[in-house]
């Protein structure tokens, strides 16, 4: 372990098959950017480890390894993606599907967020971004997380659905209760706010389903409607799997943007090299996003549930074993990237796992890499210059529940 | 050189056609429209070719020389 190691992850002296063995919980909040220090130290400590936590569970730490965990869904089950937890109050579709069912909820969605679908969004989505950092541009300062990162992303997703924009207010609080629940907190508290926000959420699907319920046609851009016209196997979905693929898409769609549009913009504060040279060269937003992805991955890691008795690079996995892909890890592999440790503006080579792969890869990604590049084309021409408006350190959620900055206090230059 | 996209890797990311658009374009699904086939690169596209087989991260997109 290198001097960086966390003080919650102790290696033990105990041998197993030869692999180290730590117990570590990655639900705490922790500074800024540690997560993916402590990636790198489980990287360099070794490819395979074994981790108490919980029931315990495997992490694999190579990137070739993480890909081989995410493209063979036939080993490895996405029953739960939360090796701490290998059976989950929650059951989301497709989320956790298997392949061949899988394929069937992932067509009834994928035109939805297509990106012919997304491209036909950017006029509105542009728009959105517009006005709200017309509102901020003027205040000098912000809180970036707070009034922009989480309103703009949930704004755009809301209109892609087809619901009202002010839906926000109701969504995002229960946004936050979940992911304080699901990355592992063993706080009762916390995981009361959990169940209590997918309780709201499904309340929330249930009512707007009624509404929409009978109706002859689907509802034009209305991903509710659409999907109570749907079919999988020649039969319309079930409540209990229109109520399931609805609640994991506002999951999913609102907070890992917000997420990842914090990282970059904090990138960009304090990197004005970087910044300028998107400034003077916009054509190069879209590689600093993928980069963001990359570098600033928010999937500390990611589950599987192991299904059969097998052996898979030297660790004998039981059936019902978790193992965890740790894609904060892959994404700085030195044996796949140049300058791994290195945020590059302008990377041309960059396969990274940020949105998954195999056949969960993320539904989203057109709409996330598109919002990210609209925000920050949109922002940079306003708010050229900026830094960040604080001397106190910045704090992030616990890698289990994804990554995200707490708050982002941002300032600039208002010409008078 | 010919390019080939594995129809059972690739899954949607949509990496090699924002790296290669004159070469390559979606579906409706947004996975890549010549996924499944070979197709021809044009010389003036070969770069970008390459850039699109560098970017896929399921490693579903090969190049043969002629």
């Amino acid at each position: 372990m290198t001097d960086r190691a966390n003080e919650s992850m102790v290696v033990v002296e105990r041998e197993m098959i030869g692999c180290p063995v730590v117990h570590l919980d990655v639900s705490t909040p922790k500074a800024a950017g540690a997560y993916w220090d402590l990636a790198d130290d489980l990287r360099r400590t070794g490819d395979r480890i074994y981790n108490t936590l919980a029931q315990g569970f495997w992490m694999f730490t190579d990137y070739d390894v993480v890909r081989e965990i995410y493209q063979n869904a036939d080993l490895f089950s996405s029953e739960s993606f939360t090796p701490w937890e290998p059976d989950p109050v929650y059951r989301f579709v497709p989320t956790q599907i298997d392949p061949p069912q899988h394929q069937k909820y992932r067509q009834v969605l994928s035109r939805w967020f297509s990106p012919g679908a997304i491209n036909a969004l950017e006029p509105r989505a542009r728009e959105l971004c517009r006005d709200l950092i017309a509102d901020i541009a003027q205040r000098g300062e912000c809180d970036f997380v707070t009034d922009f990162a989480i309103r703009y992303p949930t704004e755009v997703f809301l209109t892609l659905l087809g619901l009202p924009a002010s839906e926000a207010d109701l969504f995002v609080p229960w946004v936050e209760d979940f992911f304080g629940g699901f990355g592992g907190d063993p706080d009762p508290v916390k995981q009361e706010a959990m169940v209590a926000a997918l309780g709201g959420i499904r309340e929330y699907w249930v009512a707007a389903l009624d509404e929409r319920r009978g109706e002859q046609e689907p509802r034009e851009g209305d991903l509710a409607s659409h999907l109570l016209h749907a079919k999988i196997d020649d039969r319309p979905l079930t409540d209990s799997e229109l109520l399931d693929m609805l609640t994991v898409l506002v999951l999913a769609g609102l907070d890992t943007t917000r997420a990842e549009l914090g990282y970059l913009f904090r990138h960009l504060a304090t990197h004005d090299a970087d910044r300028q040279r998107l400034v003077d060269e916009p054509a190069l937003v879209p590689n600093a996003v993928e980069e963001t992805l990359r570098f600033y991955t928010i999937i500390f890691g990611d589950g599987r549930k192991v299904t059969e008795d097998t052996e898979f690079h030297g660790c004998p996995l039981n059936k019902g074993d978790m193992v965890y892909g740790l894609v904060s890890s892959a994404n700085r592999d030195p044996n796949v990237y140049e300058r791994a440790d290195e945020f590059v503006v302008d990377r041309q080579s960059n396969p990274h796992l940020g949105f998954a792969g195999g056949p969960h890869r993320c539904l989203g990604a057109h709409l996330a890499r598109k919002e990210m590049q609209i925000a920050t084309e949109e922002w940079l021409k306003v708010i050229p210059n900026f830094h960040i408006a604080t001397e106190e350190q910045l704090f992030e959620r616990g890698g289990g529940s994804m990554m995200t900055l707490l708050s982002l206090p941002l300032a600039w230059e208002v010409p008078s | 050189m010919k390019l080939s996209v594995d129809s059972i890797r690739c899954m949607g990311h949509g990496r090699c056609y924002a790296a290669a658009p004159d070469l390559l374009t979606y579906d409706d699904d947004g996975y890549v429209l010549t996924r499944g086939e070979v197709i021809d690169v044009p010389e003036d596209q070969e770069d970008a070719a390459r850039t699109a087989v560098a970017n896929c991260p399921e490693r579903a997109i090969e190049l043969v020389a002629d």
